[in-house]
C-alpha cells in the first residue's frame, strides 16, 4: 500500500511538472538571428514568438536604430513558383501558440541599413506587442 | 529439437536472400533526380549580359560547363540570399566538381541593379559566383525563353516596389540547352547529388 501511495505521489507530481512545461506563461522571443548585410541594402531578421499567455495578443511594429525603416514582410510562393513579399500591418499570437518568423516566410525587413551587419555583431531590436508592451532583444548576426 | 534448428536455418536463408535482393534493387535502380527534368532539354537562344565593370558574359562562352541560373534582385532580403546562401553550399558539397559548375544570378530588378551592383552582391557568397545585369531589351527574351516571372510590386514599403519573381534555380547542361529546374527551397544535398550525377552523366 505504502508503494501504490507513493507512485501515485510520484505520477501527479510528473503530471503537474508536464503541464507547466508548455508555457512560462509569458511571450518570450528566442532563436533570433540577423542575417549579414551592407549598409545601404535592405536586410532580414528571424526569431520564434511564444505567445504563453492565456491571451492573444498581436505584434504592432518593430523598430531598430540600424535602418531607414523596420516592417514586418511574408514571403510567399505561388503554384508556379513565383515568390513575392507582402507587407504585414500586425501580427497575431494566438495564446498558448508560438509564430515563426524563418527564411522563405515571415521576416523582419530592414529597409535601406545605415551600417553593415557583421557576422559577430549584436543587433537590439525592440518589439511594441498591444498586450506585453514592449520588449527589447539583441539579436546576433550569424551567416545562415 | 532437429527440427526447430532446421526451421531457424531455414529462416536465416530466407532473410539473406531476401536481403540480397534489396540491395540489387537499391543499388542497381538508376539514379532518380530531385529537380525537375526537362526532356528533351530545350536550347536556350545564346545571351550577353553584363557582370562587374561591364564586362560580357556571353552564355556560349560557358560551353563544357553546367551553368545554374537564378533570378532575384539585390533588394530582395529573404528569398535571393536565401538561395545565394544555398548555391554557397552546394559550391563547398561539391568540391572539385564545383570547377564545372558556373553559379549565376540574373537581375529580376534592372532599373535599380547594375552590373557592379549584382556582381558585389553574390561575390559576397563567393568570389566565384557570377553576377549578370543589362537592359530590360537584353534581359526580357531570357525571361520569357525560361519562363521567368518577374513584375513590380507596390508594396506600401519603404524600399518602394518589390518584384515577384520565380524563384526556381535553372540547370543549364554544357551545351547550353535548359535541362533541369529546382524548385525554391530545394535542399543543398539534394542539388548537389543531382549535379554529381549529371556531371558523372555527360562524362561518360
Amino acid at each position: 500500500m505504502k508503494i501504490i501511495k507513493l507512485l501515485s505521489i510520484l505520477v501527479a507530481a510528473v503530471l503537474a511538472t508536464s503541464a507547466c512545461g508548455g508555457s512560462s506563461g509569458e511571450l518570450t522571443i528566442q532563436d533570433a538571428w540577423v542575417r549579414p548585410a551592407r549598409a545601404g541594402e535592405n536586410g532580414a531578421a528571424y526569431f520564434v514568438i511564444t505567445n504563453g499567455t492565456t491571451a492573444d495578443d498581436t505584434l504592432l511594429s518593430i523598430t531598430s536604430e540600424i535602418a531607414s525603416a523596420t516592417e514586418v514582410h511574408m514571403s510567399m510562393g505561388d503554384a508556379n513558383g513565383v515568390m513575392s513579399m507582402q507587407m504585414q500591418e500586425s501580427v497575431t499570437l494566438t495564446a498558448r501558440d508560438k509564430v515563426e518568423f524563418k527564411p522563405g516566410g515571415l521576416h523582419v525587413m530592414f529597409v535601406n541599413l545605415t551600417r553593415d551587419l557583421k557576422v559577430g555583431d549584436t543587433i537590439p531590436l525592440v518589439l511594441n506587442f498591444e498586450n506585453a508592451g514592449s520588449l527589447t532583444i539583441d539579436v546576433p548576426v550569424k551567416a545562415p | 529439437m532437429i527440427k526447430k534448428n532446421q526451421y531457424f536455418l531455414l529462416f536465416i536463408m530466407t532473410a539473406v536472400i531476401a536481403l540480397g535482393v534489396l540491395v540489387e534493387v537499391v543499388f542497381r535502380r538508376p539514379y532518380s533526380f530531385h529537380g525537375t527534368v526537362i526532356n528533351p532539354p530545350l536550347p536556350v537562344t545564346d545571351f550577353t549580359l553584363q557582370t562587374a565593370n561591364n564586362e560580357a558574359f556571353r552564355l556560349s562562352d560557358q560551353k563544357g560547363k553546367i551553368v545554374l541560373l537564378f533570378f532575384g534582385y539585390t533588394s530582395c532580403p529573404d528569398v535571393c540570399p536565401v538561395t545565394l546562401a544555398t548555391f554557397k553550399q552546394v559550391y563547398d558539397n561539391l568540391g572539385e566538381d564545383s570547377q564545372k559548375v558556373r553559379f549565376v544570378m540574373i537581375t529580376a530588378d534592372p532599373d535599380r541593379d547594375t552590373p557592379d551592383k549584382v556582381s558585389e552582391y553574390v561575390a559576397r557568397f563567393s568570389p566565384e559566383f557570377i553576377g549578370l545585369s543589362g537592359n530590360r531589351s537584353a534581359l526580357e527574351p531570357i525571361w520569357k525563353q525560361l519562363g521567368v516571372f518577374v513584375e513590380k510590386q507596390d508594396s506600401g514599403s519603404a524600399a518602394g516596389y518589390l518584384v515577384s519573381h520565380t524563384s526556381s534555380v535553372y540547370v543549364l547542361d554544357p551545351n547550353g540547352s535548359l535541362l533541369m529546374t529546382f524548385p525554391y527551397g530545394t535542399t543543398e544535398i539534394d542539388m548537389a547529388n543531382d549535379l554529381a550525377q549529371l556531371l558523372k552523366q555527360s562524362k561518360q
